[in-house]
């Protein structure tokens, strides 16, 4: 039983943490088809916008974690009106800039707060089943990362504006003409995409050790669970997360984590050559048949 | 031989400047340029595959790692032995390209495209960079080879340089050597760019399915052009690591990965020329900017990307060079 249940933990903890890491990629990537290398970045803004609110204005973590993704949308923002929106449309240089992005934003993490960040402490207390002790903030975690995942689906599949949404994606210069704003579109989808990284890095920054390079720790796992989920992401995700979380998890546990790193990498690789559209593909393939 | 390499007046004189540079500045320069070399190659090969056939590989630095160690493994254990330096150059080049061919071949004959093929060959760099740093142990070892884990390889023979004759000191003939070697790469990717193959390849990047239903087999064209590309990104590797003498896990990374990017986008991806002045001056540039800390070089890197993207997106380097030939008659024809 506890044995089944360490089990379970493991498996729940990462799902979470690729579900979490993948979502905010997952919503630019499949609303406007721009992989953004930055993502990672966009995280570590959300991180360090919730620890340095909570140690110097001495914010009540919930507070401080509302900060941290004010601040990550607002970052957002500024980047889609600076340099993204002039990129829609140029897939191959979007992946370029946002790298430049990404670059910039974490190196300048490490010139500001210095090589390593004092974090907070974890919330909510830890308990005990049989001999091994377990964090409920990682259980925690599980359900938010369901629960956003339903919101989500809610904003895109039943709100007016996921309906205009859906319409600018699938073809904006009939949305134009019919008056939706698109341009507007792409501004909030992408504040979402930023306002979501920045949900997961305040979610993670008190259980981390917070780093400038925390970013570099999320952007694999997301882009990973992102291509392996295909192009309709809200259909792909969980299936996406849950075999790579299945994959990690049972070769961590048998070998050592970084083992596990390398068999994901290698299983995205393989998902890709045999499913280029990923899960989200395969489950929209059978259901029309 | 009537390349564009004999028509373009500009490059004929870069050469001859690069060539006599040895004449006018003192071996520790000399060194240094040709550190700043070493790196054309890799920027080269991602200019073939990216610049004329659009395929933007994140992963160069797989090969360019790979070559580094295979070097540096088979080199190690044949100490000693007649010309190793030479054929363990050839046999880590021939290692380079077998692995670029079945990545190559996975990636094309498996109907990857667009993006996708940067992020699975990004993902391939970094399996390698992930393996490459818990390989600290003892127990990985190949023959006489440690690998070292996050300290990297060394103690690597360098390419027998010292025993050229002519008096020539070791650094001079190193620059040269990696000059010849740059000019004549540049001379046969010209001859690549016009022949038949290579038009293919350009039509390639416009329009893959209308240029394979003209008859075309589009994936041999695109994985021989991948091919090379890695071979050279390979050269890159084991000229990099016979400079400084050691090789790491880190040149595989995220941000290693990012630089070739950089240099290529920045320069003007579809010049070869530009990519080769481009790639010296880039890395010099991040040389000098890491004089106070290395974050502060990848900032301005990253920065250079980003306004190269946004406002060249043909590159700065190249559009220097048409400004410059337009307004200096002389330069043309």
């Amino acid at each position: 039983m506890v044995f089944l249940f360490n089990i379970f933990y493991q498996f729940g903890d990462s799902l979470a943490f690729l579900l979490l890491a993948a979502i905010g990629l997952a919503v630019i990537f499949g609303m406007m088809k721009i992989i953004n290398l930055a993502h990672g970045e966009f995280i570590t803004v959300g991180a360090y916008g919730t620890v340095v609110s909570g140690k110097v204005f001495n914010l009540p973590l919930p507070i401080a974690m509302a900060f941290g993704v004010v601040i990550t949308i607002i970052f957002g923002l500024i980047l889609e009106k600076l340099i993204i929106r002039y990129l829609y449309g140029r897939p191959l240089d979007s992946v370029v800039a946002t790298w430049g992005i990404s670059l910039i934003v974490s190196q300048s993490f490490l010139v500001i707060f210095g090589p390593s960040y004092e974090g907070l402490q974890t919330p909510m207390g830890n308990f005990q089943l049989g001999e091994f002790s377990y964090s409920e903030y990682r259980i925690f975690l599980i359900f938010i990362a369901l629960i956003i995942l339903f919101l989500l689906y809610y904003l895109f599949m039943k709100t007016s504006f996921g309906t205009l949404a859906r319409a600018t994606i699938e073809n904006p210069s009939i949305s134009s003409s019919m008056g939706v704003d698109v341009k507007n579109v792409y501004t909030i989808t992408f504040a979402i995409g930023a306002g979501l990284a920045g949900v997961t890095g305040a979610l993670y920054a008190p259980t981390m050790t917070i780093v400038p390079s925390i970013g570099q720790a999320f952007i694999v796992s997301a882009f990973i669970t992102v291509v392996t989920a295909g192009a309709s992401p809200f259909v792909g995700l969980v299936p996406a997360a849950a075999f790579l979380g299945t994959v990690q998890t049972s070769v961590t546990f048998f070998y050592k984590s970084t083992i596990g790193l390398i068999a994901i990498l290698c299983a995205v690789i393989l998902i890709i050559r045999y499913l280029p559209k990923g899960f989200s593909g395969l489950i929209l393939k059978t259901r029309s048949k | 031989m009537k390349t564009e390499f004999k028509k373009n007046k500009l490059q004929f004189i870069t050469f001859l400047i690069l060539g006599a540079l040895p004449l006018f500045i003192d071996s520790f320069y000399l060194d240094n340029i040709s550190y700043f070399m070493c790196w054309t190659f890799i920027s080269l090969g991602l200019a073939v595959i990216w610049g004329m056939g659009g395929i933007l590989s994140f992963g160069q630095t797989a090969f360019f790692g790979l070559a580094g160690y295979g070097f540096s493994v088979i080199s190690i254990n044949f100490l000693g032995v007649a010309g190793v330096s030479l054929w363990s150059i050839v046999l880590a080049l021939l290692l380079t390209g077998i692995f670029g061919v079945i990545v190559g071949y996975f990636l094309f004959y498996g109907g990857i495209y667009d993006v996708f093929i940067g992020i699975v060959t990004l993902a391939i760099t970094l399996v390698l960079e992930t393996f490459m740093q818990q390989t600290a142990g003892p127990e990985y070892v190949i023959g006489k080879a440690r690998l070292n884990g996050f300290n990297g390889m060394q103690g690597m023979p360098t390419i027998g340089f010292e025993k050229v004759p002519y008096g020539l000191v070791e650094g001079v003939t190193q620059y040269y050597f990696i000059l010849i070697l740059s000019i004549i790469i540049l001379i046969s990717l010209y001859k690549f760019k016009n022949s038949k193959m290579g038009l293919i390849f350009l039509a390639s990047k416009e329009d893959r399915e209308r240029v394979s239903s003209l008859g075309h087999n589009v994936q041999k064209i695109q994985l021989i052009a991948f091919t090379i590309a890695s071979i050279l990104a390979g050269i890159s590797g084991i000229l990099y690591t016979n400079w400084g003498g050691y090789i790491t896990p880190d040149s595989m990374g995220l941000v290693s990965a990012a630089l070739p990017v950089v240099y290529v986008a920045a320069s003007g991806k579809k010049d070869f020329f530009s990519v080769f002045i481009g790639c010296i001056f880039f890395v010099w540039l991040s040389q000098t900017l890491a004089i106070n800390g290395k974050q502060f070089a990848i900032i301005v890197m990253g920065l250079i990307l980003v306004i190269s993207t946004r406002f060249f997106p043909d590159g700065i380097i190249l559009m220097l060079k048409d400004k410059l030939i337009k307004k200096v008659k002389w330069l043309q024809f």
